[in-house]
């Protein structure tokens, strides 16, 4: 029972790294309306941005970090306004921008493997004493970022009540024809989402590195399908579907980890993605106003 | 015989191995319209099962795990190969065609994959894990018994009159009514099925064949080479397959066959030539030359979507 209370408490550091991930994901969808699979290597890409600043640079690690963060939102910005806009503008299918984003995804973690080599590599962090909290035992790091996920997830929150940029955000996913019409300059929404997606892409790449301690260019490309898990058992383009979904994948991973074996720990993401897509495609959260029309779609 | 003559025989064995891997994509992708990020997955299936089919029983080799160990005569692990992983595609089709979207289509194949892939890594006992297959006898050789040079020749003649018989198969398919409700769903989805069309089952027709193909390209892949591990079924192969048909012309499977010849052989096998000095390291060689399919790509879809030698359009006389 320790080991199943303990696995717990790493399922909630799991799901604050999942949850960062996944509400980047979303809102993404949610606005422009296709995955972007090039994500998971946004999130490596973070990772060694960061360690760059910390380790060869010699940076303070909030401030190479937070450098790191803005670096990744800028570069994802980058690439929705000059690969991912032009083929929309030429009204390319989901099925090529898919192909596409796959395409960039390639570029990235096979561009880290020639410049940093296929080893792995650690941010070095010193290494600190256990915390018990209740039945808990986690380090000062996990607790960080179970407080940064929670802190993140509240201004996201505030982002998309009460900031005009996030109604414009809200009202794109909910029906992209009538915000244009209602004066919503949807291209640029769309770049300046693409930035938050990348920034929350970078911290969650950070936290998920400084998780699993040591990192290698492909480490992204393998967390991605478990961050899908977590948006489409939420309900894809719902931000506050994919928090819950991190948090039910973050503990479903983790229990079954301490309870099956840990080298399964992907195969019950997947396993629930898969009875998710099977018996509720829409998700715990359906987008709203088309109902399951959004996932119908071709 | 000369040194390069045999090395063209060998580059031709790969070349048509190509060729029928790009057809089966092309037959899910192009005809269908099935974004199937798992291709590769099936073609590994169909290589395993005819290795372990091919090769003896696993007492004999000590240093190697796996299932099986049937040593059957030649014909049999191919077919066995191909059967299998048309029944794989039957599954990933059951979970992933349900729904309509392709994005969830490409999620869930690649989540398939990947969890495959750590699976048959992982496990020891199935496939002998990382380290993989391998001395998978060549088909035949005991009773042909030529030398290699010669043998080489006879196989890349055998995997030619493959390449051509599921060429032509290919074709009829696509001029037949199925491959014209096939192109009809990959157009429009929603008009198809309102003429009554069970665009589920079609789908999973075009699926199917296509994991077949890819499953005969997996076992020719193992009998010739005489191994496979999980390092030569990544999802960078999945998108070598599909660099070719879409820059060879989605939907034309001769444009399957020139993509074949230009990105599989051309530039992979070609810039293996490429001195080693020129870019430090071999692994710096072989993430710039992944770099370089992901730009191809992008920059294929952006200057000639319909690829170098389009689908011509059908018109109703």
């Amino acid at each position: 029972l320790n080991l199943l209370l303990q696995s717990i408490g790493f399922g909630l550091v799991t799901a604050s790294i999942l949850a960062l991930a996944a509400v980047g994901v979303s809102l993404q969808f949610g606005v422009t309306n296709y995955i972007n699979f090039a994500y998971g290597d946004f999130l490596t890409l973070g990772a060694y941005l960061a360690w760059l600043a910390y380790v060869p640079l010699h940076l303070n690690f909030f401030v190479g970090s937070a450098l790191a963060i803005l670096t990744l939102g800028g570069i994802s910005m980058l690439v929705a306004r000059f690969v991912m806009q032009p083929f929309i503008r030429r009204q390319t299918p989901v099925l090529f921008l898919l192909i596409v984003t796959f395409g960039i995804s390639l570029i990235v973690s096979n561009g880290l493997q020639g410049v940093f080599g296929a080893n792995f590599q650690t941010f070095n962090l010193p290494s600190q004493q256990d915390i018990q909290i209740g039945p808990f035992v986690l380090t000062g790091n996990q607790l960080g970022i179970i407080a940064i996920a929670v802190g993140v997830m509240f201004a996201v929150h505030m982002l998309l009540t009460r900031t005009k940029f996030g109604k414009a955000m809200r009202a794109m996913s909910d029906d992209r024809d009538l915000a244009r019409i209602s004066g919503v300059d949807t291209e640029r929404i769309a770049i300046w989402t693409w930035f938050v997606s990348g920034c929350l892409a970078g911290l969650a790449g950070i936290v998920y590195a400084m998780n699993v301690v040591l990192f290698e260019p492909f480490v992204g490309q393998s967390f991605l399908f478990v961050i899908f898990s977590a948006v489409i058992l939420g309900g894809i383009g719902q931000p506050y579907g994919a928090m819950l979904g991190a948090l039910i994948i973050g503990l479903a991973t983790e229990m079954s980890a301490a309870v099956i074996n840990s080298s399964y720990k992907s195969t019950a993401a997947f396993l629930i993605l898969i009875v998710v897509l099977l018996l509720r495609p829409q998700g715990i959260i359906p987008s709203r106003p088309r109902g399951t029309a959004a996932w119908r779609q071709a | 015989m000369l040194p390069w003559i045999f090395y063209l025989v060998t580059l031709s064995v790969v070349f048509f191995i190509y060729i029928i891997l790009g057809i089966g994509l092309n037959i899910q992708f192009g005809y269908a319209g099935i974004l199937d990020f798992a291709y590769i997955m099936f073609m590994a299936g169909g290589a395993y099962i005819a290795g372990v089919l091919a090769l003896g029983a696993t007492t004999a080799n000590l240093n190697q795990e796996y299932i099986l160990g049937l040593t059957l005569p030649f014909p049999v692990p191919l077919l066995a190969g191909a059967v299998v992983a048309g029944v794989m595609g039957c599954f990933v089709g059951l979970v992933a065609l349900r729904r309509l979207r392709s994005d969830f289509l490409a999620i869930v194949t690649v989540a398939i994959a990947s969890i495959a892939w750590d699976f048959v890594g992982n496990d020891n006992h199935l496939f002998n894990g990382w380290d993989g297959l391998a001395g998978v006898p060549l088909p035949l050789n005991d009773v042909l018994n030529l030398d290699p040079n010669t043998y080489t020749i006879v196989f890349a003649a055998m995997s030619g009159v493959l390449a051509t018989v599921l060429w032509l198969v290919a074709n009829r398919l696509y001029a037949s009514p199925l491959g014209r409700t096939l192109r009809g769903i990959r157009e429009d989805l929603e008009v198809a099925e309102a003429f009554g069309k069970n665009t589920f089952r079609f789908r999973m027709v075009a699926m199917i064949i296509g994991c077949v193909y890819a499953g005969v390209a997996g076992a020719l892949t193992i009998e010739f080479v005489g191994g496979l591990n999980p390092q030569g079924w990544t999802v960078i192969e999945t998108f070598v397959v599909y660099v070719a048909v879409l820059m060879g012309g989605r939907g034309n499977n001769l444009g399957a066959v020139l993509g074949a010849l230009l990105v599989p052989v051309i530039i992979i096998e070609g810039t293996r030539f490429l001195p080693v000095s020129l870019l430090g390291s071999s692994g710096l060689l072989a993430s710039s030359r992944n770099v370089f399919i992901g730009l191809l790509l992008i920059a294929v879809l952006w200057f000639r979507p319909q690829g170098l030698l389009p689908e011509r359009k059908q018109v109703l006389k």
